[in-house]
This record gives C-alpha cells, structure tokens and sequence, in this order.
C-alpha cells in the first residue's frame, strides 16, 4: 500500500498537474454521440486514481440537470441528434459544451455522411476543444482544469 | 471455401447440410450492386475451418436460417434494415439498425395486469456508451430487457467500400477502441487471405503480442467494472490503477495508449529492441504481482464475492443455442477459443483455459476472467523474450475474391469476411464477439433482479461501439 501511495504520487508528479486549490467546481455530463469508446475508456481513468480529477472539484454527475458542462465525445450520428439537443437543453444557464477528442472535433475517422449529423460544433455552440485520439487522462484532465482557471482551450 | 452463388433454396439446404456436420454459424451480410443482391453467411468447423455460402437475393428474398441457427437473428435483421432483404420464415422480423420505426414494432410484446416498462437510455448516468433498453418487469423482477442499440451506428462498413484494401484498415478498425487490435488483425487477416499471402512467424509473433496486450487491459478493465457495478470503491480503483499501466506500457511500445496504428495489412513495422522488450516483461511481471493481490483481496471481500453467484445464467445449453462466444461461453463450460485455431499468430500448444465451478453465472464469468489473465500474461512473456523486429507476409497461396479472418477478442470470437475488387474493398463485414453476445444480456437478464442488471451487464462488458460500427 506504501508503495502504491508513492507511486501515485511519483504519478502525479510526472503528469505535472498542480495540486494547488481551486475555490470552484464544475460538474461535467458525459453524452456519447457515437465515438469508439476510446474517449470513454480515457474519460473514466480522469476519475481513476492516477489523475483523480475529483480532487478538484470536477465530477462527473448523472443529469444534465446538474450539469455545468456537457462533454460531447464522437461524431454525432443522425441517431445521437436528438438525444444530445434535449440533454443540452436541460442544462441550466450558464452552460458550457466541450468537445472531446478528435471525432467531436471534426478530425476523426467519421464514417459514412448518411449517417453522420456532423461535428458537435455543427450541433451545439463548442467552448472548449480537448483534441486528441482519444485524448489522454492527463491532456483531459489538464483541459477541463483550464475551464476552471479561465483558460478555455483554443 | 467461397461457393458460387446458390439460388435461395439452394443456400438453405447448404447452411443446413452444414450445421448437420458440425459446422457453425459466424456471420452473415448482405450485398448489393450492379449485379444484383446477395446474402452470404459464414461457417466455421471445431477445427478453425471457414466456409462461404452465397445465395441470390436480387429478388428481394432468401429464406432465413434462423430456425436452424439463432445466431443468425440479429445478422438478418440488420441485412434486412440496411440492404433491404426479407428473410422468409424469419417473423416477426424486427427492425434492429433501423430506428426510425414506432417503438411497438421494436419491443417485445409483454401482456398481463402487473407489468409495466422501464426505459432507460441512450444516455446513461455514467460515462458510458449510448445505447437504449427497455426493461419489462413485474415490481424489480426482470420479465424481458429490449436491448435497442445502434445509436452509435457510423456506417464505418460503408465507409471503407471503395477504398484499397490497406487503406481501410482504420476505419474498420476505428469501430472499437477496446477492440482496434482484434478488429484490425482479423481485416488483415481477411485481406491477405484474399491476397494469398501468409504471414512470416516474426509478423505472427508482433500481432499477437498485440492482441495479448489488448486482452491485459481489456481483462483488468473487466474485472474492474464488476466492481463499479456493485459500487465497490476499493476494486474498481486498484484494478483502474493496473489499466492505467498497462495503456502506459501500450504508449511505451508502440507510441498509442490503445495500439492504434500498430497493425497493417501484408507487415508489421513494429520494432521492439532489447530494452523494449526488457521494459516490457518487468510491467507485466508487476501488472501480474498487483493484479493477484487486488484479485486476491476481491475473494475474501465477503460483501462482494456474496452478490455474484446465481444471477445472470448464462449455461451451456444457452450457449449453443445463443451462439454465445468468448469468456461468457468458456465461464458456462464450452472450452471454446479461437487462439486454439489461429495458424496464422503464435499460439502454439494453447489451450482454452476452464473452471472448476462453469456455471455461467456472474461469478464464472468474473473468474474466467481473472483465470485468462495470467496465461495471457505467461503468453506475452514468451513471446517478448526477444526482440521484435519490422516483418512482412509471403505470397504464394491462392488468391480469392473473399477472404476470412478470425481472432479472439477480449469479448469473444470475431469474424471479419472482405470481399474485394481488384485492390478495393467491395464489402467488409465486421462480427464481433460484443455483436454475438449482446442476445445473451437480455436472456440472463430475464428472471433476475432489476438491481441486479448493472451487475449482470457488467460481467458481459460488452462494446456498443463494434456492435453499432
């Protein structure tokens, strides 16, 4: 268990994110609109013990009712459409939209045009761009941080 | 292996002759073009065998195969969705891709004074895939789940029809992340079978280190989210923490957390020097010391171990009927595993490893799984023995129209069927293990608990993603 502790913490050292503390939170919606569930498997580790971005404040919640942010991952399918307009439109104002790795950017492997609604930034207005395929923990991490701190991604 | 094409009536007797000898359903998919239409369907032998049969369907029609091999339904229903063929005896043919149908056509009709629906989906409270189910239940027990997916549908197979054949590789590839290697080896398996090229022992080595360092992550993975289904803190973030390393080891190696780009068709440019493999052999002894502990600290976690037995059966009998494949089927006692029949990778002498306990309930699967981890580990320490270096396929077998690939994903056996023109890809159909076993959720999901489906679910741990494509 010592070991782990320290290995953690060697961890965080290496990913450089700063331990200083935040007076602010966010609370982040996850909505899928038809990625590969690299984004997800990445998204999850945010939250695994290695980055622990709850330590933050940021938390991953379960309504967009809730929610400060929507994390938008993949291209959005024309069967995702829908299902993504009413998650944001639940969200109270004010409301933030990332998108989250190279599909939702628009720089993926897409698919067919039939079948793709198009980037989330064709969908829902986009604050923050988490580019990366998928984007690792620490980039995510780094970026949603940034959202806290003013420094909104590009 | 690929016949000419059958008239309808032709094909079923030849699927049904088949079965009769032992043969068994993998796939099915419908083309259509110029020439007409024509739905094909995949055969493999115990022995690792494969066989085509074609029939016409530019009339529109074929009969289905459904009575003889239930596998099949979901592969028809998708054909008749996307290409437009009715399969005749299949009813009622749901719509499965197809979502633009009243729901009534979807679901299952459930009758009686007490049930009642629970819809729930395609966004779930987590962060997980997009996907819909409709359970039907009495109070919390589980009459029926519709499970209705394909939210995710990218029309990645189309995508790639018209492109040359190594060029397509990353778009079917690109349906799962937490299968690209499977996905990828069995496309080019496929294609250099079509090609007639074999591959070198050195490429067979680098492509199954490969597929072995998908299943390390994917098996940690997996054992992990059975945890998070029973809210158990401690396990979902020690076995999160070996994820995490083993994706470093990923990044390490070959430049990608989840191996993308490491695979190609005819040759592998992966070059791994002494240090490399050195590197590589310590994490995984590591990855192995910490994960026979958290495993170990899971057995004698009363509270946890007591949810597991006795839900979400899945057994034998099932299996068979079901077409269910992968740790789903070895944790019900049917010893099946496409590495035993992999001549093209290097899994000389392997055998699919069984329980003393198959009762192919959460519990079983949960412990295949964690019984898979370490001959897959005792695999990559071989093989990672030496250095690997950039290798290639020889030419020499017969070329063909269609070529076959078959791998053992972390979910289970999956077939990828190219049919090429010229150096492009005609049709490419991608069967993963998570499409084959998706069927078997919702049936070990009837009788049980509606607290218990997380759970349940959790032990399959299937993709959307290369399900949907």
């Amino acid at each position: 268990m010592l070991s782990l502790l320290r290995n953690l913490r060697n961890l965080r050292r290496t990913i450089g994110l700063s331990a200083a503390e935040r007076p602010a939170s966010l609370a982040l919606r996850h909505v899928d609109c038809g990625s590969c569930n690299g984004c997800e498997h990445e998204l999850t580790l945010v939250f695994g013990p290695t980055v622990d971005l709850a330590r933050y404040g940021l938390g991953i919640v379960a309504s967009p009712r809730h929610a400060d942010v929507l994390l938008v991952t993949g291209s959005v399918t024309t069967r995702m459409h829908a299902a993504l307009l009413t998650a944001y439109e639940a969200m109270p104002e004010p409301r933030r939209v990332a998108a989250l790795g190279d599909c939702a950017l628009g720089d993926g492997v897409l698919g067919s045009s039939s079948e793709i609604a198009g980037r989330a930034e064709d969908v829902l207005p986009v604050d923050l761009r988490i580019p990366g395929c998928p984007p690792t923990p620490d980039a995510i991490a780094a970026s949603l941080i940034g959202l806290i701190d003013g420094r909104a991604g590009a | 292996m690929s016949g000419p094409l059958l008239s309808a009536e032709a094909y079923r007797e030849a699927v049904v002759a088949a079965i009769a000898d032992g043969w068994r359903f993998a796939s099915l998919h419908a083309t259509s073009g110029e020439g007409g239409s024509a739905v094909t369907t995949l055969l493999t032998s115990p022995e690792g065998d494969t066989r085509l049969e074609s029939a016409d369907a530019t009339a529109g029609a074929v009969p289905t195969i459904v009575d003889i091999a239930p596998a099949a339904g979901w592969d028809e229903r998708e054909a008749h969705d996307l290409y437009g063929i009715r399969f005749d005896g299949h009813e009622p043919l749901r719509p499965l891709v197809e979502h633009d149908v009243p729901l009534t056509r979807f679901a299952t009709p459930v009758h009686g004074a007490d049930p009642y629906q629970i819809a729930v989906g395609p966004i779930h409270a987590g962060v997980i895939e997009s996907g819909h189910f409709r359970f039907h239940v009495v109070g919390d027990l589980i009459l029926h789940v519709d499970a209705r997916l394909f939210y995710k549908h990218r029309g990645l197979e189309r995508a790639a029809e018209g492109l040359a054949l190594e060029d397509a590789l990353p778009v079917v590839a690109r349906s799962c992340a937490g299968c690209w290697v499977t996905n990828a080896v069995a496309y080019a398996q496929a294609c250099e079978e079509a090609l007639g090229l074999s591959p070198t022992p050195e490429l067979a080595r680098a492509r199954t280190i490969l597929l072995e360092l998908e299943r390390v992550w994917n098996t940690l993975n997996d054992i992990g989210a059975i945890c998070a289904g029973v809210g158990l803190a401690a396990g979902t973030s020690r076995f999160a923490a070996l994820v995490d390393d083993a994706r470093r080891l990923n990044a390490r190696l070959t430049g990608h957390r989840f191996l993308f780009g490491s695979v190609a068709v005819g040759g592998s440019a992966l070059d791994l020097d002494h240090a490399a493999v050195v590197d590589a052999r310590e994490t995984l002894a590591q990855i192995r010391r910490e994960s026979s502990r958290a495993w170990h600290a899971l057995l004698f976690n009363g509270s946890f171990m007591d949810r597991m037995p006795d839900i979400g059966i899945v057994d034998a009998e099932a299996v068979h009927a079901l077409g269910v494949v992968g740790v789903a089927a070895r944790a019900a006692g049917v010893a099946e595993d496409v590495r035993a029949v992999s001549p093209r990778l290097s899994y000389e002498g392997f055998e699919p490893a069984g329980l003393r306990r198959p009762a192919g309930d959460v519990q079983a699967r949960l412990e295949q799984r964690a019984l898979e981890l370490l001959p897959c580990l005792d695999i990559l320490d071989r093989l990672l023995s030496l250095p690997l270096r950039p290798a290639a396929t020889v030419a020499g077998g017969p070329e063909a129209r269609v070529g076959v690939g078959r791998v053992e994903s972390p979910r289970g056996a999956t077939s990828c069927v190219v049919e090429r023109d010229g150096g492009r890809v005609a049709r490419i159909r991608l069967r993963t293990g998570s499409y084959a076993n998706w069927p078997a959720v919702a049936f070990a999901a009837a009788g049980n608990l509606l607290p218990d489906f997380p759970l349940i679910n959790k032990s399959f741990e299937l993709c959307y993603a290369c399900v949907d494509r």
